[in-house]
């Protein structure tokens, strides 16, 4: 008897994980197959039956969603947020970081402390921060489109500089300093040929991670009232459900193969080892 | 009476056979150490052993009795793995009384042996740190505290040296020996380290892929090596190019050395003659050469001698004082005491 | 220290004592940005959660806020609570799966990249996935009720609570999942191996080492997965612009009051910050507890 309860227990014990595993890909996989189905099958839920499954699939409903007055605008402004945000992002992150490895190595814990702290200011708390600071005191500032981008590079801080950072850990940052220096190069040209291309790809997955968020970003967009790209999304949903859907699918391939395009372009360039390139 | 004893085990990996025919006997109380490179297959015989193996063919017998199919849970040996195998969230205490709960110990029992097998180890203070706490050998001296707490038939250490520093090593390893014979366990110590195992054991089983080069007491595997594998794997070897010149005698460029028989290999082959460098001594009728180097080790002293005729580079142990006249570059004659070497055919 | 050796090269000559009290100035762009977009912003919120109507200072707002949007407040907490609660359940489990399939060999890194995006996916496009799949007109309605049981005759809508509660587990699974892998990676085989020799079962092992060292983590987990879901915004917005939810409270106050003299939704986000707060930084202190265990470092 004992022996018997123990082999199922072994049996349960090997296809266990297995059934996790099964039941977890289900429960993932079923939403997007349901929003496919609904983007590209002109067939209402209630009519479908085994005839008209096979009937009626087509990329119309994406076709419309392109035809959309303000589908290229919008897609234009999110796509310059997204440029602009990681630009800022850089501009302000990269030069800390080095800095604070490089000069101020007292202030690591403070600006680590600090990096992270976006995040117990979640975006629609930020967006009531928006309202009680810039309202009354600079409602002009808002009154620009792109006055979305600073908050979205608070937003990503937290992801963004833990990546800058990864990267400059990995460089041995000290010396190539001292190399690039010592051989005459400026701040501007060290920093240029030295370090800039041995950080490249912790660079490029906080940008391509940056991207991602500021393109499916709602919350403040909606509420400061702004056309992303996002909002229009919402918008052009409740107009026209399978437009709306397609559109879903659409960016949810984009961001997917975002994503995918940074984990490739991340491992490639780890295998380069860091070196100082020729003046 | 044996305690433990491995009859023709054989194990495999895949394609990879780890152990082959694979036998030995441990009698009551001694320390038999499993030495060998990695994949020579002595961690997968005391795995076997445990029960975190299973082997394809043959038996496990524990005085006797045949455990093969037994879950390891159940076997009541003790082991020390290599690292890291102290539980991090109980203090020693709770590591040490971690196998008399499982037995359902009473407390004031449990007290009793913690405090016994603490002391044993000489870490009676030490009871309520945490593993993160204690240094390296520390923590390896609970994790055996902990194997023996339970009073096991066998004690079964994985390479539990290997992860700790030189110096630590060597007191540790002694301590192991002292608490071994004090306790009276049959112990089965698997090492790569061959100078460790020749200090500590009652027998070595030299292996090498997955089978049994040589079983024998360190004296018998240091100076009568059975195979040119253990005689270059158990301390170090010179080698001297030689040809067979007779049943007991070996050429090595015109001298004439006598050797013990050379089993199977006829006269006029090509070997490799090992020679320890105890064997080998200053000698004016020897082989000629020029002293390359004079290391002095404390108790002895190592002289390296460039041959003349074979370019060959050897090193002759000359004892205290015996290289007290030497200087680098003098010219030198090297004797070879053949009763102990080792043949090793070459192609 | 590398800063108290004076480096001539890259410092130039310039006595290094000087050097260090200007040196704070380099962070000052950083921290001028961070003061102007994050901190000034949420300091504007607090000040704002104190004053009433009449500009004078109270604590009244705070607790209007709870007796009025009690309602919400009460949802939120719960929302986030379960769905915390059975992220952790499910993730640790997940991960736990992924953690010891040893075939096939891509699996982990499979489950880990997904984990990595869907985690992220939020917002509003979640919201459509699920309205597809379980809204009234979904594809999953339709195979159910077609087999016999419709949910929305039952006890199930997905504008409502119950809907929040199954999307937000897209997001709150895989987040759990992320953070609980490396805490299993960081359970030795040797651990098992020495509780089964020692004597222990499997449920030994899990009662008195796995499940205790895991702990830290799976609590530290349960925070994080709190405050992710108390914050939430989007995807409860775009299944139910009507939602009683906290988040969806402060932005509806938000638009409504042009004035910005109500401290409603000001002290409705003060609360939240507060819980922020709280939870990521217990989640930190737990997430360091684990890390030092992971280590067991050999001196």
């Amino acid at each position: 008897m004992a022996a018997i309860s123990s082999r199922i227990k072994a049996y349960l014990g090997r296809i266990g994980p297995s059934l996790v595993l099964l039941a977890a890909a289900v429960f993932f996989i079923a939403p997007i197959l349901s929003t496919a189905r609904a983007a590209f099958h002109k067939v209402p839920t209630i009519l479908l039956d085994r005839h008209t499954w096979f009937k009626k699939w087509s990329l119309e409903g994406v076709r419309r969603a392109f035809d959309e007055e303000f589908f290229w605008p919008t897609l234009a402004l999110s796509l310059k947020l997204a440029l602009v945000t990681v630009l800022i992002t850089m501009a302000l992150l990269v030069p800390t970081a080095l800095f604070v490895h490089l000069r101020l190595p007292k202030a690591r814990a403070l600006v680590e402390f600090l990096t992270v702290l976006p995040y117990v200011v979640p975006p629609i708390a930020l967006v009531a921060g928006v309202a009680a600071f810039f309202r009354p005191n600079a409602r002009w500032f808002l009154n620009s489109d792109f006055s979305l981008a600073p908050f979205y590079v608070v937003m990503a801080m937290p992801f963004t500089y833990r990546a800058i950072d990864a990267g400059i850990k990995a460089i041995d940052v000290r010396t190539l300093v001292d190399a690039s220096r010592s051989l005459g190069g400026s701040w501007a040209t060290t920093l240029r040929k030295a370090l800039l291309p041995n950080m490249a790809s912790s660079l490029l997955s906080s940008a391509f991670l940056t991207a991602t968020v500021v393109l499916g970003e709602f919350t403040i967009a909606s509420s400061l009232a702004k056309n992303t790209f996002a909002t229009f999304s919402f918008e052009y949903f409740s107009r026209d459900a399978q437009g709306g859907v397609g559109l879903a699918l659409l960016t949810l391939l984009a961001t997917t193969a975002l994503l995918g395009l940074m984990t490739v372009a991340t491992r490639s360039k780890s295998r380069k080892a860091a070196t100082v390139t020729r003046f | 009476m044996s305690a433990l004893t491995f009859e023709a085990v054989r194990k495999t990996f895949g394609s990879n056979v780890a152990l082959e025919g694979f036998d030995l006997d441990l009698q009551q109380g001694e320390l038999v150490t499993l030495l060998g490179p990695s994949g020579c297959g002595k961690t997968t015989g005391l795995r076997i052993a445990a029960g975190f193996e299973r082997a394809d063919s043959g038996k496990i017998l524990v005085e006797g009795a045949d455990i093969s199919k037994m879950p390891p849970h159940k076997r009541n040996m003790g082991m020390v793995f290599q690292s890291y195998s102290l539980f991090p969230n109980l203090t020693v205490t709770g590591n040490v009384e971690y196998g008399l709960r499982t037995r359902r110990l009473d407390k004031v029992e449990r007290e009793r042996r913690v405090a016994e097998v603490l002391e044993l180890v000489q870490l009676t203070a030490l009871g309520s740190r945490y593993a993160h706490q204690l240094s390296g050998g520390q923590q390896q001296r609970v994790a055996l505290a902990r194997a023996l707490a339970v009073r096991p038939r066998v004690l079964l250490l994985d390479e539990p040296l290997s992860a700790l520093d030189a110096k630590v090593r060597t007191t540790l390893r002694d301590e192991i020996r002292r608490i071994q014979t004090e306790v009276g366990i049959t112990t089965l110590f698997v090492t790569h380290d061959q100078e460790e195992a020749l200090a500590i054991s009652d027998r070595i089983c030299v292996m090498s892929n997955g089978h049994i080069e040589q079983l024998g007491t360190p004296t018998e595997v240091y100076r009568k090596p059975a195979t040119a594998f253990v005689a270059r794997f158990v301390g170090t070897m010179n080698v001297l190019p030689a040809t067979i010149s007779g049943a007991t005698e070996a050429n090595v460029n015109g001298t004439r050395i006598a050797i013990p028989a050379a089993k199977g290999m006829g006269k006029g082959s090509s070997i490799s003659l090992l020679v320890r460098p105890e064997d080998l001594m200053l000698a004016t009728d020897g082989l000629p050469g020029t002293v390359t180097s004079i290391t002095f080790q404390g108790a002895s002293t190592l002289v390296g001698v460039r041959l003349d005729v074979i370019d060959q580079l050897v090193s002759i142990d000359v004892g205290q004082g015996g290289a007290d006249t030497l200087t680098l570059g003098d010219r030198v004659g090297v004797g070879v005491n053949g009763s102990n070497a080792v043949c090793e055919p070459t192609e | 220290m590398s800063n108290t050796v004076p480096n001539p090269i890259a410092n130039g000559p310039v006595a290094s004592r000087e050097r260090r009290g200007w040196a704070w100035l380099g962070l000052l762009p950083f921290l001028a940005f961070l003061a102007i977009f994050l901190v000034l912003p949420t300091l504007g919120v607090i000040r704002k959660a104190f004053l009433d109507n009449n500009h004078s200072y109270t604590t009244k707002g705070f607790t209007d806020a709870i007796s009025m949007e009690g309602a919400a407040f009460w949802n939120s907490l719960k929302i986030s609570l379960i769905t915390a609660f059975l992220g952790v359940i499910f993730g640790t489990t997940l991960a736990y799966a992924a953690a010891t399939a040893k075939r096939p060999k891509w699996l982990r890194s499979l489950v880990s990249a997904f984990s990595g995006v869907a985690a992220n996916m939020g917002g509003i496009i979640l919201a459509f996935l699920f309205l597809t799949l379980l809204g009234r007109q979904g594809l999953g309605t339709k195979i159910l009720t077609d087999n016999g049981w419709d949910p929305y005759k039952s006890w199930f809508s997905i504008n409502d609570f119950s809907g929040v509660v199954l999307v937000y587990m897209y997001f709150q699974i895989p987040l759990m999942v992320l953070v609980t892998l490396p805490a299993i990676d960081g359970l030795k085989a040797s651990w098992r191996e020495a509780s089964a020799n020692l004597g222990g079962t499997t449920f030994t092992y899990w009662r008195r080492v796995g499940l205790p060292v895991l702990a830290p983590s799976m609590l530290g987990g349960f925070l994080l997965l709190f405050a992710n879901a108390y914050s939430a915004y989007a995807t409860a917005y775009a299944l139910n612009t009507q939602s009683n939810l906290v988040p969806i409270k402060i932005s509806f106050f938000l638009r409504g009051d042009v004035t910005g003299r109500s401290p409603a939704p000001f002290a409705l986000a003060t609360w939240m910050i507060l819980f922020m707060a709280v939870s990521m930084g217990g989640y930190l202190v737990l997430r360091k507890r684990a890390e030092r265990w992971q280590q067991s470092a050999a001196a």
